[in-house]
């Protein structure tokens, strides 16, 4: 598995510059708090500079590249004529994914940092600012929420590029369940409407962790029909099923 | 044992048979040529020996241990170039020597590898492989399936877009390398190439294994023929007609075969009255042979 790894990061940083990337995630919160001043406040500032859209994004794009361009460069062939069996092949890559996110989201919190520290140095994080609680505990959700549709997103993209073998539709997905938030609610809604059973459509539990701790328990309750326990269990249900298809045909896939 | 044992594959898509009974060795230090017309399962054959595709039943097994779609370790012992080569376009031909490497613990000498399969010249240096040209990804692909210093190399028509100084140089590696004790399994439609390189034949037609052979034994079906190109070419094939031969003009030659040797043909054709301007011994020609093998395979279906 180490060996994998070892590829995957070679890969990632000769052909797809992931340098790049993560440099890219540090400029951009900097960038924001340079420009707008109306974003130098306690709330950008613990959304990472509004920066969590790039993360968001990179992420995504990332994570349907690394399967889909082994199918269109053709490289998929002697990636899996090896001693390695698929299963490790598939997994080194969600690995390699998930430590891409880690690392956007540090490189993004220093790039935050050092904005705040230029150009709001006033702003003391400490300071209680809302029922969640300090400026870094709402920061410390912040990530923690993103990081999860994050995942959520990308078992989306790695199923359909597994199936489709190509990132462009995928990534279009991701976008759409990034941007999107009221069309996927007005989606979420009439299908509510037309049967109460239907709140456990994959729409309303992303929507649900979307806006945990956005607002109280009970509002909570109102607006996606669950309890929050109901709404990260069957988020966790629906990741371990989005992976396992995904890498059910990746595994039985003739190349 | 063979290094690699192949033994009654099958491969069925839906009604379509892939693979029938499937069944060949690889020798050590062997160079085998796997020989069909397109569609006739080579490259089905070898993507199930590398692991890419499952068979419905037989064995494949690579020195004694089973190589599955689900279970191929063995497969760290074997290099492969299946159709085309397999390139990362940001990378160099370096770089991908890198990457590959770090499968083994064992990579070949990154310098020599270069040097022998001619990537090493200014035309690769930093260049990334977007740019390189179809012979020169070629011989890279061919690098690739050698960095792990493999027991058996697998090359899926390995000549494709190489000038005829690199084919000549890519079969003195393949020699050089068999020597040592490396296995080759090649298919080629460069049927004049493999019979300069291989040293036994696998054909298949219809996904089925119509012949295995060593090369020589291969040409012992071919009966030896001699083309003539005489003063009256119609009356030499009617002279040897009348002696029982087998006569046929062929590209302004007279081709016969069937007589006992060549002074029994001459002393014939001179007591006739007919003179003979050109005169050759046609032997062994693998497409020859393969063509008419297959013709016969196709007629007994």
């Amino acid at each position: 598995m180490l060996t994998l790894m070892k590829q995957e990061y070679y890969k990632a940083i000769k052909q797809n510059r992931l340098y790049i990337w993560i440099a890219l995630s540090f400029i951009f919160p900097l960038a924001i708090l340079a420009i707008f001043k109306s974003q130098r406040t306690v709330n950008a500032i613990t959304n990472f500079g509004q920066g969590t859209i790039y993360v968001f994004m990179a992420g995504i794009i990332i994570t349907a590249l690394s399967v889909s361009q082994e199918f269109g460069f053709g490289t998929i062939r002697p990636l899996l004529s090896r001693r390695f069996n698929r299963g490790m092949v598939f997994t080194s890559k969600l690995l390699l994914n998930f430590s891409v996110y880690i690392s956007l989201f540090v490189a993004a919190f220093l790039g935050t940092m050092l904005g705040k520290m230029i150009f709001a140095p006033k702003i003391n994080l400490a300071d209680k600012i809302n029922y969640v609680g300090t400026g870094w505990q709402n920061m410390g959700l912040t990530a923690l929420t993103t990081l999860l549709q994050m995942i959520f997103i990308a078992a989306l993209v790695l199923l359909i590029t597994n199936l489709v073998k190509n990132s462009g539709a995928a990534i279009g997905l991701g976008v759409v369940m990034i941007v999107g938030t009221p069309i996927l609610s007005s989606i979420s809604s009439l299908l509510i409407n037309m049967a109460p059973i239907l709140k456990w459509n994959p729409f309303n539990i992303f929507l649900g962790v979307a806006v945990y701790r956005q607002m109280p328990a009970h509002l909570f309750k109102e607006m996606v029909h669950m309890s929050e326990g109901a709404v990260f269990t069957a988020y966790a249900v629906y990741i371990i099923l989005m992976y396992g298809i995904a890498y059910f045909i990746f595994k039985k896939r003739s190349v | 044992m063979a290094l690699l044992e192949v033994k009654n594959v099958n491969k069925q898509y839906g009604s379509k048979k892939a693979m029938e009974n499937v069944s060949f060795n690889v020798e050590a230090g062997h160079i085998v040529g796997l020989i069909g017309p397109n569609g006739a399962g080579k490259s089905t054959a070898m993507r199930a020996i590398t692991g890419l595709m499952s068979y419905s039943s037989g064995n494949i097994t690579f020195e004694g241990q089973p190589v599955t779609f689900s279970n191929h370790q063995a497969l760290g012992k074997i290099g492969n170039l299946i159709e085309y080569p397999s390139i990362y376009p940001n990378l160099t031909a370096l770089e991908h020597l890198k990457l590959y490497a770090m499968d083994t613990d064992n990579p070949a000498d990154f310098k020599t590898l270069m040097k022998q399969t001619q990537i090493d010249g200014e035309n690769f240096g930093k260049r990334k492989a977007k740019n390189f040209s179809l012979g020169m990804k070629q011989r890279l692909g061919i690098a690739i399936a050698l960095i792990r210093n493999p027991k058996l190399v697998i090359l899926d028509e390995p000549m494709n877009g190489l000038d005829p100084q690199s084919v000549h140089d890519l079969r003195r590696l393949i020699r050089e390398l068999a020597d040592t004790g490396v296995a080759f399994l090649i298919s080629s439609h460069l049927l004049d190439e493999l019979q300069k390189l291989v040293d036994d034949v696998v054909i298949i037609n219809h996904g089925k294994i119509i012949e295995t052979a060593t090369m020589a034994a291969f040409f012992s079906h071919d009966k030896v023929r001699w083309a003539l190109e005489t003063s009256d070419n119609q009356k030499t094939i009617n002279l040897a007609i009348a002696n029982q031969w087998v006569a046929n003009m062929e590209d302004g030659h007279v081709l016969v075969s069937g007589a006992d040797n060549l002074q029994q043909v001459i002393t014939a054709v001179n007591q006739a009255g007919i003179d003979i301007t050109t005169m050759n011994t046609v032997t062994g020609n693998l497409e020859k042979s393969l063509l008419d093998m297959l013709a016969n395979d196709d007629k007994g279906e």
